[in-house]
């Protein structure tokens, strides 16, 4: 204890700036230290940051043409997507809630979210609510199988029909 | 000769047992009060006199305590459930369903950790308020508010991660809902969620995740941070009081009826003038009290009472009544349990338990805004509150005078979070509609 007071104060007699090799190192190994921290925080951020991930893929089937006839409303749940067709016009929007990412219903007038009750049109766009921007709509192509097939992955702009 | 000596040693088994236990017997002088005290582990956290304002029922009524109590029954009752539970998207509604149907003592163990956690939210809450109108923030204990603020917050983290464990309805969109207002933070939102989560969805990963952050991570940090509070406590100079809790020249501490009965000697005047000059240099704590060869206690004249019995028996009575709220609750009611997680179907209105409703409530109203842009300001202003409010009057009082500004902006701050937490639960109906709940 004794001796490092007497440290300490021979220390404190150091005028402003002048380096002495137990300050150089002092500094040296205090940066160390706080960088290794730094660094042992960020790789377990990294850690805890998956790579890869266990859930559904983007891609998937839907189901022929055929399946949808014209006037079709419906939603698949297990896709969290409501498929559209008019004519032969088909279209995929999702269902997931832009606010907080509840699942909406269809309504009358397009959907309704139960959680914090925005509204949508049919096409997706915002009524009601706090919802901040309408539906996404998802890219729908014909597999050479003759399935649709939707990419979630691909947002398109609503209004852009696939032609069945 | 040998013989003898084991039979004797045989003889004093029981008492040397229960002495090397127990260092001193029950206490019947000033000397063993203080000693059993500082020699008992589970005592030994309390000083060996405590200021005789500090056991009034009123100022504190225990809420501090009833917390800790309830995070202690929480961790027995976690440990419990963790028995028979299982992490797994496949598994842990059933396990819910044995535990009702074929766990001995199961539904009332959930029941217990259900209703603790929303006691301990609840009282959480309380015991700021009380240490905001008592003024008990003020310098020197800002940095135990801070520390008070953050477990707080983790109090409101652990349950909201124990909420998905079951995997019920309830469980997966009150997840769903919290996780997307995570990531309405600016800049890292968007990883914040995904690595709340492990995905994009609320899954096996967020499952998971939840449930180590649930058992071990939360626990861990709160058991630190409770110690450090209590810790704080005693170097912050005790529990806080008002300035006449400290005098012992004025009136009031010459009339002899003011005086602890404990005490043994009567002071004088001149012993009153001789200690206050040591209380103004010493805090409490057990170096105050022990100097030189001997315990000096009872012997110094102060507006103070030994921990044992008066402090202890408070805080045993905390705990009784604690314990017997907690049981009776969980004998009268059980813990609700919703249906399996559907994830094409969110229930309407999908609500979070009581405590989030006003932050639901404002959810509804602007995601960024309502979600973070607000709650963060609020944590802001409560944890920088000691930093703003620097003036040392009218502390240990409830509501003083002096306090009036203070006070009246927290109290507007409380009352405007209980409108918004009585409007989400009364008042919101199907698509978060306005409904009247006459």
């Amino acid at each position: 204890m004794a001796t490092a007071k007497k440290a300490n104060t021979s220390n404190d007699e150091l005028t402003e700036g002048q380096m002495t090799r137990r300050r150089v190192l002092s500094w040296l190994s205090g940066f160390g230290l706080f960088g290794s921290a730094v660094v042992s925080v960020f790789s377990n951020l990294v850690f805890i940051k998956p790579r890869a991930t266990y859930g559904q893929p983007n891609r998937f089937s839907i189901g022929k043409p055929e399946d949808f006839p014209s006037g079709t409303r419906i939603t698949l749940g297990e896709h969290n997507i409501c498929v559209v067709r008019e004519g032969e016009k088909l279209c995929a929007i999702s269902t997931v809630c832009t606010h907080l990412g509840c699942i909406v219903s269809t309504s009358e007038t397009g959907f309704a979210c139960p959680c914090h009750g925005s509204r949508y049109d049919q096409d997706g766009n915002v009524t009601g609510g706090p919802a901040p921007k309408a539906l996404p709509w998802y890219k729908v192509s014909l597999a050479p199988n003759g399935e649709l097939e939707v990419d979630k992955g691909e947002e398109i702009a609503a209004g852009t029909y696939f032609n069945a | 000769m040998a013989k003898n000596s084991y039979f004797s040693a045989l003889k004093e088994m029981p008492a040397n047992i229960w002495h090397s236990i127990f260092r001193n017997s029950l206490p019947s002088s000033d000397l063993g009060r203080a000693q059993t005290s500082f020699t008992n582990f589970f005592l030994h956290i309390h000083p060996v006199k405590v200021n005789r304002h500090t056991v009034k029922p009123w100022y504190t009524m225990g809420l501090g305590l009833i917390s800790f109590f309830l995070f202690v029954l929480l961790t027995i009752s976690g440990i419990l459930v963790m028995f028979y539970y299982v992490p797994s998207t496949e598994q842990a509604y059933d396990r819910m369903l044995d535990l009702r149907g074929s766990v001995a003592f199961g539904t009332f163990l959930r029941n217990m950790h259900r209703w603790a956690a929303h006691g301990m939210v609840a009282v959480v809450f309380l015991h700021m308020c009380r240490v905001f109108f008592t003024g008990s923030y003020k310098k020197p204990r800002e940095f135990n508010w801070v520390i008070g603020v953050v477990l707080f917050l983790l109090t409101l983290f652990s349950s909201f991660t124990g909420y998905l464990l079951p995997w019920d309805q309830l469980a997966f969109w009150a997840i769903t809902v919290g996780a997307s207002i995570a990531g309405y933070a600016p800049i890292v939102g968007k990883d914040i969620q995904f690595i709340l989560l492990g995905d994009t969805n609320v899954g096996q990963e967020a499952l998971l995740r939840f449930y180590v952050l649930h058992i071990a991570v939360l626990p861990l940090v709160m058991a630190l941070l409770v110690s450090i509070h209590f810790w704080r406590i005693r170097k912050d100079g005790g529990l806080s009081r008002p300035e006449e809790a400290e005098d012992l020249t004025g009136e009031k501490a010459d009339s002899l009826s003011d005086w602890p009965k404990e005490l043994d000697v009567v002071p004088t005047p001149a012993t009153v003038a001789a200690s206050a000059a040591v209380i103004e240099k010493k805090q409490y704590g057990i170096q105050g009290l022990v100097r030189g060869p001997f315990t000096k206690v009872g012997n110094v004249p102060d507006k103070s009472v030994f921990s044992w019995p008066n402090l202890f028996m408070a805080e045993l009575f905390v705990f009784v009544v604690t314990v017997a709220g907690v049981l009776v609750v969980s004998l009268l009611f059980n813990a609700p349990l919703e249906e399996p997680v559907n994830i094409a179907h969110p229930p309407n209105p999908a609500k979070a338990p009581w405590y989030f409703l006003g932050l639901q409530e404002m959810v509804s109203y602007s995601a960024f805004w309502g979600g973070v842009g607000i709650p963060t300001l609020e944590v802001l202003i409560l944890l920088l509150v000691p930093y703003f409010d620097r003036t040392t009057k009218g502390v240990g009082r409830w509501f003083a005078k002096e306090r009036l500004l203070a006070n009246t902006l927290f109290l507007i701050f409380v009352i405007v979070n209980i409108i918004l937490i009585i409007v989400g639960t009364f008042f919101r109906g199907p698509n978060w509609g306005f409904v009247s709940p006459w």
